[in-house]
């Protein structure tokens, strides 16, 4: 009964937030319910097959993908907006389905294995992001190492040559283990597990502790991250007894094109040293709009930036904007890749023509204001 | 001096806070300043070499800041660099390592004992946000970043490296860093000589100092 009425309270907040805020409604609803009835998270999860995607990037697009595959076993409810809190999966949640594909902020994945029971949960990769608020990698390691070890009845997917994966992996009862080969890590320069050094063969880690990325359950060819994910999205379906697809791949990298103040733009969410690097590589023409802001979900510290090489974009036309413009303008001028500082994302935009293509590189929240509609 | 030599010691394992930006930034303002310079990176393996004239050390987590402080151990080649001149800047983890001790992974540790102070694990919040202060011994006002557990409190032989005005410093809200000779340490990630490249400047004085 208290449920019930908890519901009703917090459809009427969102419905409310929608119609008088002209907000998406999708955080207060939880909000609400999770202040009205705190254990709502574990009674809307009985009787439902969970699966919650975590890692540093690619949860959105890969919770999307997964959520696809899974809803070809019934009927599916999934956060597609990135509300990824516990807030957010409570509003998803208050749906009736018979399956949830839920996106898992990194912190609060614990919490929410703890309370859904996930049949299954995806881990993606972890590293260095936000640190105003995840402090240190290795302790949200340890922190998803512990729910892991309290899951034996779920079944863990994970990209093991992620070592800080491989080490929350490493105490699962059920695990697929996925390597695919082809690149290092930037923080794995310690062994998670045992915090020796942490030797590399290559792309390979073997630690004297038995922290290893040759022991996968599913080997797969290497690639970048998107076709990573996609795979785990595959796999991890399949883990459930959905039919494998093919994804388009663009789908997977966070990328939206829109024309904007009439120049056809890709943008492109990128937010920490391992995401930069990835859209870094696949920049292919010569206008590039780079947009830095600090607030609370983009990490409101930017000292990553000097993590980041941003060779690739040598002798290209580059217009840097955003709040913190300044930041990413000199970290550019050191390396000495010119670059023009503008004041704001329209002057920004006002350095090109029609005819152009602009790739924008945007933090979290200019991401987000721009592909908005 | 034919080419001033920054080594960045242990980059892989004390990167994790963006500080190995301040050996570019070195480069970079000793380029602007007509003298000839190169990065020597240095890793959990080599010998750190006595002949550097700035040595640099960046922030870290717990496991990276042992490793690196047991392989520093291994000689006496930044004490001995630093006694010939040399002059070293070491951020936050790297700040704690070259005290006389520290705590990490709950253990209190021997540090290399290059700067007089204690670091004591933090007891309450963590001390994290933006930081504002300013050094006279520099004659400096800096920005920076802190992100750090533990509180450090300076020994006689030391003086502040900064009076702060926001932030947590050495974790009393009043100062940040230490400083001894030729050997500076902060709390102050951004990295600190992007945020205030004067400092460079005055770092590279310094060290070409006859």
């Amino acid at each position: 009964m208290r449920l019930r009425v908890s519901l009703s309270i917090s459809r009427l907040a969102g419905f409310l937030s929608q119609k008088i805020l002209r907000r998406s409604g999708e955080t207060i609803q939880g909000k609400v319910l999770l202040t009205l009835y705190p254990n709502a998270l574990a009674t809307l999860s009985k009787n439902r097959t969970i699966v919650l995607v975590s890692g540093t990037n690619g949860k959105t697009s890969t919770t999307r993908g997964l959520a696809q595959l899974i809803s070809q076993l019934g009927t599916t409810v999934t956060n597609k907006t990135g509300s990824n809190l516990d807030r957010g999966s409570a509003t998803m949640l208050m749906q009736p389905s018979q399956y949830a594909v839920l996106e898992v902020d990194e912190l609060y994945l614990p919490r929410l294995i703890a309370q859904t029971h996930p049949r299954a949960v995806l881990l993606l990769n972890l590293s260095r992001d936000q640190l105003h608020r995840m402090h240190e990698v290795q302790k949200v390691a340890d922190r998803w190492r512990t729910a892991v070890a309290t899951a034996p009845d779920t079944t863990f997917i994970g990209d093991t040559d992620d070592p800080f994966v491989a080490y929350a992996l490493s105490a699962a009862k059920k695990s697929i283990r996925v390597s695919f080969g082809g690149r290092t890590h930037s923080d794995g320069a310690v062994c998670p597990s045992c915090g020796i050094y942490l030797r590399w063969t290559k792309t390979n880690f073997a630690c004297a502790c038995g922290l290893t990325n040759g022991n996968a359950d599913e080997n797969r060819a290497p690639g970048p991250a998107a076709y990573r994910n996609a795979e785990l999205a595959n796999i991890a379906g399949a883990a459930l007894g959905a039919k494998p697809m093919t994804f388009d791949i663009k789908s997977f990298e966070r990328a939206v094109e829109k024309t904007i103040s009439g120049i056809p733009s890709s943008i492109r969410l990128v937010k920490n040293p391992a995401s930069w690097s990835e859209a870094l590589a696949t920049v292919k023409g010569q206008n590039i709009i780079l947009i830095l802001n600090a607030r609370e979900v983009d990490g409101i510290d930017t000292s990553w930036l000097w993590d980041v090489s941003f060779d690739a974009l040598r002798g290209k036309k580059i217009i840097v904007c955003g709040e913190r413009a300044h930041d990413i303008h000199y970290r550019l001028h050191v390396a000495g890749i010119e670059n023009t500082q503008e004041r704001s994302v329209a002057s920004a935009f006002a350095h090109f023509a029609p005819t152009d293509h602009v790739e924008v590189l945007a933090a979290y929240t200019a991401f987000t204001q721009l592909v908005t509609p | 001096m034919s080419q001033l030599r920054i080594i960045r010691i242990h980059n892989e394992l004390l990167g994790t806070y963006g500080d190995q930006g301040n050996a570019e930034v070195l480069a970079f303002r000793a380029k602007h300043l007509g003298i000839d310079s190169t990065i020597i990176d240095i890793s959990y393996d080599q010998l750190i070499p006595r002949n550097g004239d700035i040595y640099l050390l960046g922030g870290a987590e717990n496991a990276a800041q042992l490793l690196s402080l047991e392989a520093m151990k291994r000689d006496n080649a930044l004490k001995d660099a630093i006694s010939d001149g040399a002059v070293l800047l070491a951020v936050c983890a790297g700040f704690q390592i070259i005290g006389n001790t520290f705590w990490a992974n709950e253990k209190k540790v021997d540090g290399l004992g290059l700067l007089d102070i204690e670091t004591n694990a933090g007891q309450t919040e963590r001390c994290v946000g933006d930081v504002v202060a300013h050094s006279s011994i520099f004659n400096l006002d800096l920005i920076g970043f802190e992100n750090h557990a533990g509180r450090t409190v300076l020994g006689s032989s030391t003086k502040p490296f900064a009076t702060v005005s926001s932030g947590y410093g050495n974790g009393d809200g009043k100062t940040d860093g230490a400083v001894q000779g030729n050997v500076i340490g902060t709390y102050m990630h951004g990295p600190i000589l992007a945020r205030t490249p004067a400092l460079a400047d005055l770092l590279i004085a310094r060290a070409t100092a006859q």
